[in-house]
């Protein structure tokens, strides 16, 4: 999608605290994929999380990490993953339902392809963005 | 009659959460107890979106969730590593 749309849409990502970390609730495919870690306890150590996924996924999206009290997360009730799309006038026009059930990047595509076609097409899909 | 009825409703209830366990995982029944913190939140379409501050990967410098007056709609995307 970031390639796809990157030259006319902003990303950015949002590192939140751990979902599956070892000493909470660890999955078991986490350890199959060797990605193991505690749940942090500075904000080095998040940040330290952070640029790891960065590096092994050579992940080109902007990221940033939330602060260790997670005031954006908070907020937005990102955890443990989340969509959102904001308008160009600042408005939330999708909120998409928490993950994993909930996360569905073919929605946002959707918008995108949406939004790439123009305000005709951006206007007949709002009223399904935002039921 | 009933109580019959009763007790093979009540054994096909325990049957379906045994085989929803066992296919979950009690690890995962645990954890989803423990340290499931997914809600809906506040915000709603159609809100203004708050802007907040986050650390760039140098650990160091701030930089905004949000960018401003760019003319661009911008995805958020939440989540981590785990």
């Amino acid at each position: 999608m970031h390639q796809r749309y990157g030259d006319r849409v902003d990303f950015q990502t949002v590192y939140i605290r751990e979902a599956h970390p070892l000493d909470e609730w660890q999955m078991d495919s986490n350890v199959k994929d060797d990605v193991c870690y505690r749940q942090p306890r500075s904000l080095q150590e998040r940040v330290n999380i952070a640029n790891d996924f960065v590096k092994r996924f050579k992940y080109g999206v902007p990221l940033a990490v939330d602060a260790m009290d997670d005031p954006v997360e908070k907020v937005y009730a990102g955890w443990p993953e989340r969509f959102y799309i904001i308008d160009a006038r600042g408005r939330i026009v999708y909120k998409g339902e928490p993950g994993p059930f909930g996360f569905h990047p073919e929605e946002v595509e959707a918008w995108l392809a949406r939004y790439a076609r123009g305000p005709v097409a951006q206007s007949r899909g709002r009223a399904v963005t935002q039921q | 009659m009933l109580k019959k009825i009763l007790l093979v409703a009540c054994g096909l209830v325990v049957l379906a959460a045994t085989v929803i366990a066992v296919k979950i995982g009690p690890s995962n029944i645990i954890g989803m107890i423990r340290y499931d913190q997914r809600r809906e939140g506040d915000l709603k379409v159609g809100d203004v979106a708050p802007a907040a501050m986050l650390v760039s990967l140098d650990g160091r410098s701030r930089v905004p969730l949000l960018k401003t007056n760019t003319g661009r709609p911008q995805i958020l995307v939440f989540g981590s590593f785990t």
